[in-house]
């Protein structure tokens, strides 16, 4: 390969990953060394964190596939490396999450309001960024080690899905906490004794996301303070 | 109990000096015009018609029967029969000898001692608060203080009398008496009325005012930082707040449900004694040899299942109120546990595992100092005007603890042994498919 | 106003009367029965003294096939080691003392699967030496959560195959390995353990459901193919062989060749695992019961309930043991049986033969006053 190909195509490869936080290469200060011609034929290409590699046959002409190929390669070892990166979507494809209320039936701005002017990008957003939230409480209700537990025992052990947390029943009259409970009490009582971790403050985030997950779950039930 | 059998031994056979002779003819009991010259003192301000402090009305007023009504007569008629020895067969017994004022309206002694200085099986629930329980004795077995207090008089080893009739007669005989029932209940005596009558005094004996009371109700400075970690462990890591849960609607802790914390586990084997109770029940089921049974016989071990005869049930007494622990020692239902001390111990190590062992019975891993703080919180939970007596009970408490933990089990504590464990049999057959 | 005692001793007695009209020498074991040997069986039934139908139990089948006999189970324990996880593995000891405390002891004891949590080998080699404890033989099969990690290579080091059939006392046994599942940790490169994290999830949907599979039926079939249609038969699976809920793989894909296989039978017990309650259900000759987990207890499933499903009551979260337990199964004379839940800190629950040939309509368990939210 010559110099000039080699250029390009580690240009490329750095380009394509500007998502994993490498510079574009038009902004460093120089070029990057084209790699040593190799009389074995391969030529390793290496991720701008310097650590990520793979090693490639040496073609004389590689065109925007095999640069895509060498792309996808890279990202997969890095995610691999990287595991939390695509936890909405990992955590998507192992646990199911009732979907948020459908707000497309308000698009439009009839009354000429600021307020009430709503577009497809505004539902987009409450969507999206309310069913992360809850996501992100899944991910903590699933896990031991989130949880802080002490004996590997995570939420999903007693409520898969979110199964008989009965959220609409709160606030109610608790005899054994000795007082009238909100959700995050009882959820705090299940951590410290069942799952035995630590207990969370009332706005710590993860209890906060616990408390939307499990609400999440529960859609569509009547709220039905007091009932045993 | 072998411990009660000896006080019992010295209180008849040394009877040469006046003192022992005293002892034996009361049971260790305080003379009763001692007794309710005390109670006096205590100046109970309970009037027949208002809540006392520290209970929510609505729940003070549903403990009150329907046809017993609280009134000033009642009350006065009621005090007067639960000092009286006359209602026991040999005269030397009342209320007030196991529910002694100076002893924290119990007894102190693990079993008590009725007439003839004869012992029973369980120790003496104190009649303090007691009116706030949903049901009486350790098995739950009377439904309320008017059905309670008709039963020790009646009961062979307690105050003996043959039968109501036998208790309506010395109380005919009093005319004081029959004018009193007049005025409470506008009838002649008969044996229910004194039932209701005792029920009514001992609704008066509520005693709610704690330093944890006070500090409930906005004095931060009522209780120490120790007490307050104590507490905090309370409805936390020692989940003492699952079973005895303290709050407005419930003030003197206890959950009023029945379970099996192992304590009678430790000497019995429940399967041949239930097989025996059943045999026993069968031939006479009736109110009086439940009672006699609970008392007298090992079976009493099987606690609630005497009367429930379900299998959930087996081994299990009624969860005890927490108020006023420090004057009423020893605890559990056979007076097996001299101090607090040992009942943070019993709890932090599991209980004594066995078949019917709650399953809110866990290890819990508390530091000894933990366990300090905890007592400390319960002692913060004796009313204010027993404060002197429970010091010096406390002080006892503390000296005894410091030399003697015999419940104490670290490696059960902090789960390097698990319960099941110790129990599980040796010899097993090879494990094939 | 009658008190409690009084009015079960009249129970009693209305009991014991309706059965003056057997024969002198079955009134008498039945009595007897009555009394003690419930308490000697350390059985109670909830709320009264109804006994265990001893009566029919102490007839032999008059061809002489099947004698009337007993056998418990333990399930689910889920063990992780000693020191991660406690209460788990002080669980399994309770349910090993409930066992050897049985007087008769059980002529042998089933392990309905699950034994480990991670299918790691110490927490199989941990459950195997509590086993070991047990005063009668032990029957193992094998659950998912003993399955995926090393796919069974240390289930069958430690317990042997994990599917083969016995006789005992004229009914016929086939024990199978029903978690099998179609691969999908290949294509997405999962390690063991990210195989068996997967698996252990419950509502977990990384992983597919659970089958018997075309292989293992065909030996089922062929296991079969000698034993007579009249001859008892029970078949001890740890997912239900048949469909409730799919989301958490109370179900068996294949679930209706499976019964195609077994229809030809006169009278089919399943006892199965992995459900942790108490589930009941029939289909045409197949009686299917579920058991109760040492560890944990599962709620019911938002939809796919048998109808002939008595719920067990919501579990007290205060009471870690509670919905948990262990238990007996009473093998009748032609081949159906009592089921009973030794239920921890509860009355235990028969579900009886009776009610399952009944369809539902003679002795219904006790409905609970709390139900499954």
């Amino acid at each position: 390969m010559t110099g000039r190909h080699a250029r390009t195509a580690l240009a490329t490869v750095v380009l394509a990953l500007g998502a994993v936080g490498c510079k574009p290469a038009s902004q460093e200060t120089a070029p990057p060394p084209p790699p040593a011609a190799d009389a074995s034929g391969k030529t390793e290409v290496v991720l701008c964190d310097n650590h990520t590699k793979v090693t490639v046959d040496t073609k004389a002409n590689p065109t925007r596939d095999d640069g895509e190929q060498i792309a996808q390669q890279l990202m997969a070892q890095w995610k691999q490396k990287n595991p939390g990166v695509d936890w909405e979507a990992d955590e998507r494809r192992a646990h199911d999450l009732v979907p948020a209320a459908d707000n497309a039936g308000l698009v439009g701005n009839p009354q000429g309001q600021t307020y009430g002017a709503i577009t497809d990008r505004d539902v987009l957003l409450w969507k999206s960024q309310v069913e992360t939230f809850a996501l992100a409480g899944s991910r903590v209700f699933h896990s031991a080690d989130e949880l802080g537990s002490t004996i590997a025992v995570s939420c999903d052990m007693c409520h898969p899905d979110g199964a008989n947390t009965h959220p609409e029943t709160y606030p109610k009259f608790q005899v054994q906490l000795g007082r009238t409970v909100l959700l995050r009490d009882m959820i705090n009582w299940c951590i410290e004794h069942p799952v035995r971790g630590p207990r969370l403050a009332d706005d710590d985030p993860k209890m906060r996301a616990l408390e939307a997950y499990i609400y999440a779950q529960r859609k569509g039930v009547p709220l039905d303070y007091g009932r045993r | 109990m072998a411990f009660a059998l000896l006080l019992a031994g010295l209180a008849i056979a040394a009877s040469s000096t006046p003192a022992r002779a005293q002892e034996a003819a009361t049971h260790g009991a305080l003379a009763m015009d001692q007794q309710i010259a005390r109670l006096e003192a205590l100046g109970i301000t309970t009037t027949a018609t208002d809540p006392p402090a520290g209970v929510v009305g609505a729940i003070w007023q549903a403990s009150i029967p329907a046809d017993n009504a609280m009134t000033p007569e009642r009350i006065a008629l009621g005090r007067k029969l639960y000092f009286d020895a006359r209602l026991s067969a040999d005269g030397t017994v009342a209320c007030a000898t196991c529910h002694d004022v100076s002893r924290g309206f119990t007894d102190q002694r693990p079993v008590s001692e009725g007439i003839a200085g004869k012992l029973g099986r369980r120790n003496a629930p104190t009649t303090l608060n007691a009116m706030l329980l949903t049901s009486q004795f350790w098995d739950g077995r009377a439904a309320d203080l008017e059905a309670q207090a008709k039963l020790p008089i009646v009961n062979p080893v307690e105050m003996g009398m043959p039968d109501g009739d036998a208790v309506v007669k010395v109380v005919v005989a009093d005319p004081e008496y029959v004018a009193m029932f007049q005025q409470a209940y506008g009838r002649a005596p008969s044996y229910d009325d004194i039932g209701r009558a005792i029920a009514t005094f001992e609704r008066t004996l509520v005693f709610l005012d704690a330093p944890f009371d006070r500090f409930m109700a906005g004095d931060v400075n009522a209780l120490s930082g120790e007490a307050q970690r104590g507490m905090a462990l309370y409805n936390g890591k020692a989940r003492c707040v699952t079973c005895h849960p303290l709050n407005a609607a419930n003030p003197i802790g206890s959950d009023n449900r029945f379970h099996n914390i192992g304590v009678s586990a430790r000497h019995q084997d429940f399967g041949s004694l239930a097989k025996q109770a059943l045999t026993a029940l069968a031939a006479d089921s009736s109110e009086e040899q439940l009672d006699r049974l609970a008392l007298e016989t090992d079976m009493s071990e099987l606690g609630r299942f005497m009367v429930t005869k379900r299998r959930d049930d087996i081994g299990s007494f009624k969860t005890p109120q927490v108020r006023n622990l420090t004057i009423s020692a020893p605890y559990m239902h056979d007076g097996s546990m001299q101090t607090l001390w040992d009942v943070m111990d019993h709890y932090n190590r599991g209980g004594e595992a066995n078949l019917f062992l709650d399953g809110g019975i866990e290890p819990l891993a508390l530091t000894d100092t933990e366990i300090d703080e905890v007592v400390t919180f319960m002692v913060a939970l004796t009313d204010v005007r027993f404060a002197k007596e429970g010091e010096t009970a406390m002080a006892a408490q503390r000296t005894l603890a410091a030399t003697k933990r015999p419940f104490k089990d670290e490696a059960l504590a902090m789960r390097r042994v698990l319960p099941f464990e110790s129990k599980s049999a040796a010899a097993g057959q090879e494990v094939r498919p | 106003m009658k008190s409690i005692e009084t009015k079960y001793m009249e129970e009693r007695e209305r009991t014991l009367r309706g059965l003056a009209g057997l024969s002198r020498r079955d009134f008498l074991k039945v009595s007897t029965a009555a009394v003690g040997a419930t308490a000697l069986h350390g059985v109670f039934n909830p709320h009264s003294f109804q006994p265990v139908d001893v009566a029919s139990a102490a007839t032999v089948d008059p061809a002489g096939k099947v004698e009337p006999f007993r056998f418990a189970y333990i399930s689910d324990s889920h063990l992780y080691s000693k020191d991660l996880n406690d209460r788990f593995v002080n669980g399994l000891m309770r349910a090993v003392d409930d066992v050897n405390a049985l007087d008769p002891q059980p002529d042998f004891v089933f392990y309905g699967g699950d034994l480990a949590q991670l299918g790691q080998p110490q927490e199989l080699e941990l459950g195997a030496q509590i086993l070991k404890n047990l005063k009668a033989p032990v029957r193992m099969m094998v659950g998912e959560h003993d399955w995926y990690l090393d796919l069974g290579e240390k289930w069958r080091s430690l317990f042997g195959d994990d599917r083969y059939t016995f006789e005992h006392k004229g009914v016929q046994f086939v024990t199978l390995n029903s978690v099998i599942e179609e691969d999908f940790w290949t294509e997405r490169n999962l390690s063991p353990m990210e195989r068996m994290k997967t698996v252990a999830g419950l509502d977990n949907h990384g992983q597919r459901p659970f089958t018997v599979g075309a292989e293992q039926r065909a030996w089922l079939a062929q296991q079969l193919e000698k034993v007579p249609s009249d001859k008892p038969l029970i078949v001890f699976s740890h997912s239900p062989l048949y469909k409730i809920y799919k989301n958490w793989n109370f179900w068996t894909d294949d679930a209706e060749e499976v019964q195609a296989i077994l229809k030809r039978f006169a009278n089919v017990v399943v006892i199965h695992g992995h459900t942790h309650q108490v589930l009941t259900n029939r289909i045409g000759n197949i009686h299917f019961h579920g058991l109760l987990s040492t560890a944990w207890p599962w709620p019911y499933a938002p939809q796919g309930l048998p109808p002939l499903t008595v719920q067990m009551g919501r579990p007290d979260p205060f009471n870690p043991n509670d919905g948990c337990g262990d238990g007996m199964v009473q093998v009748h004379a032609d081949g159906l049986v009592d089921k009973v839940y030794a239920l921890w800190n509860r009355n235990p629950v028969t579900v009886s033969r009776r009610y399952t040939l009944s369809g539902g309509k003679e002795d219904r368990p006790a409905a609970p006053l709390l139900a499954s939210f």
